[in-house]
């Protein structure tokens, strides 16, 4: 490996409205490198890798590239130079095919699309990229879709691609053909930066790893110098993964099961769920794993009454012994039933609206309020309430929600729903780009609700997650339950194999 | 903004739209009262505020559906057709009860059909509402008055409304401020108002938490149309008649005009009755100033859309939407 290095940041400090995001950082980037950057929600990684890419300007300090100082005033500028980024959200069009993406910006007057699609197929064909180059971006899946941003990255002739979180919407095969090609781009001498909450991606695919915390580098080393803890030390300043993820589960400590309250018989909507049958137990924590596409999802928001199950032939659900057909989620959640979303952006939590506003929604649309006069002090007493319950941390309780961390918006959605006094809880990923500290506190919280006897329902796709909550797991695949197995039996393999095969 | 932050004088945040329209009719209302000879007179004042009394209290219903995420174009047409539908009848010589049931009850089926559309038959607020509007135009028009303007039956309440006096303040100001009262009460301090600001900050989310969120968008346009009533009586009260050409006019993009400049986002979710009564009141200054300036219709316009690119640039100066604030997660 080459010791020169690419990027040199020297003592960079970006703020928002005085509020600093990034705080005296200094950071290289060597040749031919990968370069995993970790840290906790809003401990700035985002930002630090925005300014390399021109996206924001560093309010003090300077930025060398290749031993040049440089201040790359737009993305494009920062593209010239050989630097590309590759956002959470995909910056593709999605109407456009593969081709015209990837020649995005240098269509010549007259476009013609033979030519640049038989130049995408040979360039993509020397990548290696089964693409094809005249699907529509909308069509893909999102490992393609970040294929066709690696491509353009290449196209670019970028000599340092950034990941921000590129592995967080993939499935374990598109994961393990995900890293096959930065090791690839990598003997091609390209330097890469990514951002994950994945610490074993990062121990296991990265040269070097960097910690943010609160927007300082807190440490920064060859990643055979690291471990899980040290990782985890530095980046919460102390040691949780033993608390997360290392339980012994036997079958004395799994909780037995209570009455049963849920039973779904033979439920079908659609494509998606296909004669799907299960019980749900009061008094302990079912997981729910499968890969994406499973059905997992759709299922349970057919149980929660946002989606609604096929008219003929849809099933049965026979929730507290009652035979029910939900057209509309109020009557689920009137009888109960509370389904914690897998998006709180789009369909968790009211982002203009305080933490207090959000609490006390949940409460209010579960008929829960003294009258249907809103009392502001009730409001403030619910929102008190939340708020010590579930840890949530902000300024004040007139923080809107948008300005929340990862952890904290989620502990609010989770506790706009638990206001309603539910029977059964359904999370859908609940940790999903929450932070290792947040996650420690969350399933701490989730296991608090099945020792008070209610029933969970923990879907995830994250197997050591999966693994250390349930008190039983139940193993997804094409729009069923396939399989159950006791976490006291189950490896990751075991339940993987169940998911696939 | 680098260069705002740094001169420290502008804390983002502060200078929201609500306070900016504060400020410019604050300006408007000093530099008007100095340089126009009889502005500043209490009849000129009552003037003023009775002038924006019909279009805000039009405004206060829009503003119940933009909150709500949604809008509605078919004000103004259930306004005028309503009000001119109720005087034919009374000129007809039905009975006051029956005449005011039968508006009434057409005006409620116009806000169902505006409701059902939209929150059931899922078709886009913009485009049911404009349908409806010229449709309930063109019908009544056609089929049930027999000319543009209807004049008030001699005698009748409304024409003594348009008389009454209280504190030498015309009674459509106490009716325009009553009704941002109740509108600020149920908005505030009722489920049904909280729900409204749920559905216009996130549907999705909204309806998982259990708000019943078609009945409650159905609730928003029958307000809105009944208000709409209100607003057309109030109307022929002052006039001694209702021109049904007032929906030819541009009355309608006031109407948005006044919602949009008081601060009431047309994404939904943010505002309240404060905006409603801030933009009336610039509005109104405005209009009045210009008038007494004596400028042209036509310049009127020009000036009114002027005044509200500025407010909708300014406010996004000031509080620009970074990554902070346009999107959750990481910093």
């Amino acid at each position: 490996m080459n010791m020169q290095p690419v990027i040199e940041m020297r003592n960079v400090t970006k703020a928002y409205r005085g509020v600093p995001a990034v705080r005296n950082v200094s950071f290289t980037l060597l040749k031919g490198e990968i370069h995993a950057l970790l840290g906790e929600n809003g401990a700035g990684k985002s930002t630090l890798t925005k300014i390399m890419a021109g996206v924001v300007e560093a309010s003090e300090g300077e930025m060398l590239h290749n031993g040049e100082r440089v201040n790359f005033a737009s993305p494009f500028e920062a593209l010239q130079n050989g630097i590309a980024m590759v956002f959470q959200e995909t910056s593709l069009v999605p109407s456009m095919t593969v081709a015209q993406n990837i020649y995005l910006g240098e269509e010549k007057f007259l476009n013609r699309l033979r030519g640049i699609y038989i130049a995408a197929q040979q360039f993509l064909q020397s990548l290696n990229f089964t693409v094809d180059p005249t699907a529509t971006v909308a069509s893909l899946g999102a490992a393609k879709r970040q294929m066709v941003e690696i491509a353009r990255a290449v196209h670019h002739k970028a000599d340092v691609i950034i990941f921000d979180e590129p592995t967080a919407t993939l499935t374990p095969e598109e994961k393990r053909h995900f890293f096959a090609l930065m090791k690839r781009l990598k003997a091609s001498g390209v330097s890469i930066i990514f951002i994950t909450h994945a610490l074993e991606e990062a121990l296991g695919h990265a040269d070097r790893i960097s910690i943010l915390r609160d927007g300082e580098l807190v440490d920064s080393g060859a990643s055979a110098d690291f471990d899980r803890d040290k990782v985890v030390r530095a980046m919460v300043g102390r040691s949780l993964t033993g608390e997360i993820y290392n339980r012994r589960r036997t079958t004395a400590d799994l909780r037995k099961r209570g009455r049963q309250i849920l039973s779904v018989r033979d439920v079908s909507m659609g494509s998606m769920v296909r004669n799907n049958s299960f019980s749900i137990f009061e008094n302990q924590i079912t997981g729910i794993f499968g890969l994406v596409g499973s059905g997992r999802t759709e299922t349970f928001k057919v149980i929660a009454g946002i989606y609604k199950r096929d008219f003929l032939r849809g099933g049965e659900v026979v929730f507290n012994d009652k035979p029910v057909r939900y057209n509309v989620p109020v009557h689920a959640v009137r009888d109960g039933i509370i389904y914690v979303t897998e998006d709180r952006k789009l369909e968790g939590f009211f982002e203009t609206m305080s933490i207090a506003e959000n609490f006390h929604s949940g409460a209010l649309a579960a008929g829960l309020t003294k009258s249907t006069f809103v009392s502001y002090a009730e409001m403030q007493e619910i929102s008190a309430q939340w708020t010590k319950r579930l840890n949530v941390k902000a300024i004040n309780d007139n923080a809107r929600v948008v300005e929340l961390s990862g952890g904290n918006q989620q502990k609010v959605v989770i506790g706009k729903g638990l206001a309603q006094k539910p029977k059964l809880v359904i999370f859908d990923e609940p940790t999903r780009g929450v932070d290792v500290g947040a996650i420690a506190e969350i399933h701490r919280f989730i296991n608090e609700l099945a020792d008070q006897g209610l029933a969970v329902v923990v879907i995830s796709s994250y197997l050591p997650e999966i693994m250390n909550l349930s008190d039983r797991i139940l193993v997804c695949r094409q729009g069923r339950v396939v399989e159950e197995i006791s976490p006291a039996e189950a490896t990751e393999e075991k339940i993987m194999f169940a998911a696939v095969h | 903004m680098a260069g705002l932050q740094a001169a420290g004088i502008f804390r983002q945040g502060f200078w929201s739209q609500e306070r900016i329209v504060l400020g410019l009719s604050a300006l408007l209302f000093l530099v008007s009262a100095i340089a126009l000879p009889g502005f500043a007179e209490p009849a000129n004042l009552i003037s003023i505020v009775r002038s924006v009394s019909v279009l805000g209290l039009l405004a206060v219903g829009m503003a119940i559906v933009i909150i709500g995420r949604g809008i509605d174009l078919a004000a103004v047409a259930i306004m005028a057709m309503s009000a001119a539908w109720y005087l034919q009848m009374l000129n007809d010589g039905w009975s006051e009860a029956a005449a005011f049931a039968i508006a009434l009850a057409a005006v409620l089926a116009i806000g169902l059909v505006n409701g059902f559309l939209i929150a059931y038959a899922d078709v886009p607020a913009i485009f049911a509402t404009l349908a409806s509007g010229s449709f309930v135009f063109g019908f009544v028009r056609s089929q049930l008055i027999t000319q543009d303007a209807i004049p008030v039956p001699a005698g009748h309440w409304l024409e003594q409304l348009g008389g009454v006096r209280i504190l030498d303040i015309p009674a459509e100001v106490f009716i325009f401020g009553g009704a941002c009262f109740v509108a600020y009460l149920f908005l505030r301090f009722t489920k049904w108002g909280r729900y409204v600001y749920f559905m216009g900050d996130n549907l999705m989310a909204a309806r998982n938490i259990g708000i019943p969120v078609r009945p409650m968008n159905m609730l928003r346009y029958v307000l809105s149309a009944v208000i709409a009533l209100a607003a057309g009586l109030l109307t022929a009260s002052s006039l001694h008649s209702m021109n049904t050409r007032i929906v030819n006019s541009t009355l309608l993009y006031d109407i948005i005009l006044v919602v949009v400049i008081g601060g009431i986002g047309l994404s939904g979710g943010k505002g309240g009755m404060r905006n409603v009564i801030g933009g009336a009141i610039l509005i109104g200054i405005m209009l009045n100033a210009m008038t007494i300036i004596d400028i042209p219709n036509i310049y009127q316009n020009l000036i009114k859309s002027t005044v509200l690119l500025i407010a909708i640039i300014v406010d996004s100066l000031l509080n620009p939407r970074d990554e902070q604030t346009a999107q959750q997660g990481d910093i």
